[in-house]
């Protein structure tokens, strides 16, 4: 069951000449009861504008939203029974720890036996015990984004908004309270969702995501579903890092099959042997241009792949190797292009120094060069 | 002198020449103060005979003092409603309207707001005959209410200035906060607004209130019996009265400005860091 429900939602922000600009243009999307959502994209994707619209904080231009079957569109956003946890933590300076876990359920005149009891719980689970009397400003970064989640779960909410809550973190604290927040969700068992530029916090945290560009939804899908399976060139260049490595080239017939021939005028354009599932997409594309995507832990030094089959390797030159420890990093060339490889840390590489890579083909995902989607 | 520790904390080699400058002008300041405590104490003999310097204390004439007190405790207490009830109204309205300005987007705000500067380019005498007109119409000639109401609404413009850019510097993700936390805009008012902006808000709060106990035309304008007087007027009008008596008159004086010197000592602390607050954000 849908718990919230976006129909076609808008937002125009008005310009003083011209239409306006469309920060959310038409997004429909459902988001299940206790799913943990993550909304994914580059800046000024329109993500936080579709969070504040949920939360309320920003006007609907057009379109509805509905939270647990009941259009909100124009419910103040104290009346949605949702929490959410800001960017910057928005913590009133001038309150304690407790103060500022209390001041939502003081407004709505709990008694104030609850507010202690909810207070401590939620100070107890967040192991905040011991900092309930201090301002935040005694606190460190981790400590008030804790404070800031403090406040969000003692009103239990019906659904969680999160707006980039890590995005102030040092980097270390960043892994430590992904996994604190994950486990929240599974203990809380809530709605949640969340707003995040960074896609391994959307892959690490989300039941499902949504990854947004231009105000557009360009795909919703589970984590692994959208890393393997890509809907367009953005999605399979946005999630994962480094990103997916595009080629150029066309589909060709051989007497071996399908084929890929790079686009490469500088130097011997290489070729892959298209089989199974992927020559039967490509099968429509012969003799067309088409991109081809590789994602840099499919590329591997052909040296260390058991069986590298025929068809199914490149030359290349190393122009920078970074050790990362258990693997390396390649930047390689082939003329034409330039992609990364994530191979295994076996053996050193110099720059400028040959090296053969094997695509892991079952894994190579083929994109149509005009509209940019999968085929 | 010896080195000052300035405010970063390095220490600085005192400056003779400006603080000569200084003292002089704070000498040059005082002056008349000091004249009207030590001539309170004088009967007019005494002060004819020796008009600039002070008189032992044992010789000391109460008499003015007690003289005074009786003549304008009346007015202090006028004054004392008329300036407390106004302070507290201007500056209760004025954060009110610079929240509205600060985070209420409406149409047509920003020329509402052109408009409000309008009127702190107008200065304030020429508005003298239609006020007295308005409050004859409204029945509030010679009542204390027309100064309380007036000063109120004349005050607005420059609190509502002076608030708003404050408020505005405030983190918008608070007032969104409060907003999810269930805040109706008099809560946000109440619970973020006036904490955060405590210094700025005591600093008006004084000058609304030295503005207001020393009001003069107004209440000559306004007010008509004497037992509605408030200091500035009662004032006034003693200088007329008992010009011969100058003991009596600077007892006067001097007991209308202790409520004053009582109220900015208090206040000093939040004075000084409403004036530098902006200054480092902090």
């Amino acid at each position: 069951m849908a718990f919230v429900t976006l129909n076609n939602l808008v937002k125009v922000y008005p310009e003083k000449s011209g239409p306006g600009i469309r920060a959310v243009n038409g997004i429909d999307l459902e988001i299940k009861e206790r799913e943990f959502m993550v909304l994914v994209g580059p800046s000024g994707c329109g993500k936080s504008t579709t969070l504040r619209m949920i939360a309320g904080l920003e006007d609907i231009s057009g379109g509805a939203i509905t939270i647990a079957g009941e259009v909100v569109n124009h419910v103040q956003p104290k009346d949605r029974d949702i929490a959410m946890v800001f960017q910057n933590y928005a913590l009133y300076p001038h309150m304690s720890v407790y103060e500022n876990m209390a001041f939502g359920l003081k407004l709505r005149k709990y008694p104030k036996t609850e507010i202690d009891a909810r207070v401590r719980e939620a100070a107890t689970m967040l192991g905040l015990t011991d900092y309930l009397d201090r301002k935040p400003k005694a606190l460190s970064g981790g400590q008030r984004q804790r404070v800031a989640v403090g406040r969000a779960i003692v009103r239990k909410p019906k659904v969680f908004l999160f707006d980039e809550p890590l995005s102030n973190l040092d980097a270390k604290m960043r892994v430590s309270t992904r996994a604190e927040i994950s486990k929240l969700h599974a203990r809380l068992d809530a709605t949640m969702i969340y707003v995040t530029h960074d896609q391994v916090e959307a892959m690490t945290m989300g039941d499902r995501i949504c990854v947004m560009k231009d105000g557009n939804i360009m795909q919703v899908a589970e984590p692994l579903e959208l890393y393997n399976h890509p809907a367009s060139m953005f999605v399979a260049g946005f999630m994962g890092s480094p990103p997916m490595n595009f080629f150029k080239g066309r589909i060709t017939r051989s007497p071996h099959g399908l084929v890929f021939v790079e686009d490469n005028s500088k130097a011997a354009p290489f070729q892959l042997l298209l089989g199974g599932p992927l020559a039967e997409k490509a099968a429509a594309y012969a003799d067309r241009a088409v991109v081809c995507g590789v994602r840099p832990e499919d590329a591997q030094d052909t040296a260390t792949v058991a069986n590298p089959g025929t068809g199914h390797t490149i030359d290349a030159v190393v122009e920078i190797s970074e050790p990362m420890g258990p693997e390396t990093f390649l930047h390689l060339h082939t003329g034409a292009h330039a992609f990364t490889a994530r191979v295994r840390a076996s053996n050193p590489f110099a720059i400028n120094q040959k090296v053969e890579i094997t695509f892991l083909m079952d894994r190579v995902r083929l994109f149509d060069p005009d509209t940019e989607k999968a085929l | 002198m010896s080195p000052v520790r300035s405010i970063d904390g390095s220490r600085q080699r005192s400056d003779w020449p400006s603080h000569l400058i200084i003292w002089g002008f704070l000498l040059i300041e005082l002056f008349p103060l000091y004249m009207m405590f030590q001539v309170s104490f004088k009967d007019n003999a005494s002060f004819i005979a020796n008009p600039w310097l002070p008189t032992s204390p044992a010789t000391w004439n109460w008499g003015n003092w007690d003289f005074g007190l009786r003549l304008i405790g009346p007015y202090i207490a006028n004054t004392v409603f008329v300036a407390t009830t106004g302070t507290i109204g201007t500056i209760g309205f004025a954060i009110c309207g610079a929240y509205f300005f600060a985070r209420c987007k409406l149409p047509f705000s920003d020329a509402l707001w052109a408009a409000f500067l309008l009127l702190m380019l107008l200065p304030g005498v020429t508005n003298i005959v239609p006020l007295f007109t308005q409050l004859k119409d409204l029945n509030l000639l010679n009542t204390l209410w027309a100064l309380v109401i007036v000063g109120i609404a004349s005050a607005q413009v420059f609190n509502i200035f002076v608030l708003r850019h404050f408020i505005e510097d405030l983190p918008k993700d608070l007032f969104e906060a409060a907003e999810m936390d269930g805040a109706g805009h008099l809560q946000r008012i109440w619970h973020i607004v006036i904490p955060l902006s405590a210094p700025i808000i005591g600093t008006l709060f004084i000058l609304a209130f030295l503005a207001k106990w020393n009001e003069i035309l107004l209440p000559l304008i306004v007010l008509r019996d004497k037992e509605l007087f408030t200091l500035g007027v009662g004032l006034f009008y003693l200088d007329g009265e008992y010009t011969k008596q100058w003991g009596q008159v600077m007892a006067a004086y001097s007991i209308s400005a202790i409520p004053l010197i009582i109220v900015f000592l208090f206040a000093m602390r939040f004075f000084v860091k409403g004036l530098s607050s902006g200054a480092v954000k902090g």
